[in-house]
């Protein structure tokens, strides 16, 4: 039990290794998740569970449609300064 | 604008439920007997900490090199100051991206029980209190 718990904070002192690279941006999901989850759990008068599921997901699509649509018009910008 | 009045003074009760939101996230509405709500908060918050812990290793909490993300980060709880006690030596270091991403998920999941400690606080404040009659 003591060694797997020092194993466990073990992977704690050590950095994982993450490259630069576009599939690096899939870390940003698990960031939204939460966001959209605790501040759901903040805002709903009444927690139920279809309810509070259901609010928690459009937040989230919400939030990465808009990035993903920042992020097209950052790209549609650079690519017209550049040319 | 309507008016509000306590029935009993309701300070002492708003700075623990203050207290309680900061030492253990979602404890301020488990004082207010939101224990479903409570629950959500704490799972969400300590697993995206713990994420960015292990993401960027305990060397992304760092008291001196980076004092801006710590004021952040120690909104979690104030536990996080004891990591701090043992990063300050500089005998975990981190650089470059898994910092950023550790920094990032620590730092945002404080803030996130920042929010919940304002809210938790203000929910406390509106059954403290009842509207004032005009």
């Amino acid at each position: 039990m003591f060694e797997f718990a020092a194993i466990v904070m073990a992977d704690f002192t050590a950095p994982e290794e993450i490259r630069t690279n576009p599939q690096s941006l899939l870390l940003l999901l698990p960031l939204v998740v939460a966001i959209a989850v605790v501040y759901k759990a903040t805002k709903l008068p009444r927690i139920t569970a279809g309810n509070f599921l259901k609010e928690s997901v459009v937040l989230f699509c919400s939030i990465v449609v808009f990035m993903l649509i920042t992020a097209l018009v950052l790209s549609g910008v650079a690519w017209l300064v550049i040319k | 604008m309507t008016r509000w009045e306590s029935q009993e003074n309701p300070l002492p009760f708003l700075f623990l439920v203050g207290l309680a939101g900061w030492f253990v996230p979602g404890g301020g509405y488990l004082l207010q007997k939101e224990t479903v709500r409570a629950l959500i908060i704490f799972v969400t918050i300590a697993l995206t900490f713990c994420l960015g812990l292990y993401i960027g290793s305990i060397g992304t909490i760092d008291p001196i090199g980076a004092r801006p993300w710590y004021f952040a980060q120690i909104m979690n709880s104030p536990l996080v100051a004891i990591i701090g006690h043992f990063t300050a030596t500089g005998g975990y270091p981190v650089y470059a991206r898994p910092n950023e991403m550790g920094q990032i998920y620590t730092s945002t999941a404080g803030l996130l029980n920042l929010l919940c400690i304002v809210n938790s606080v203000y929910l406390a404040y509106l059954r403290r209190t009842k509207p004032m009659e005009q």
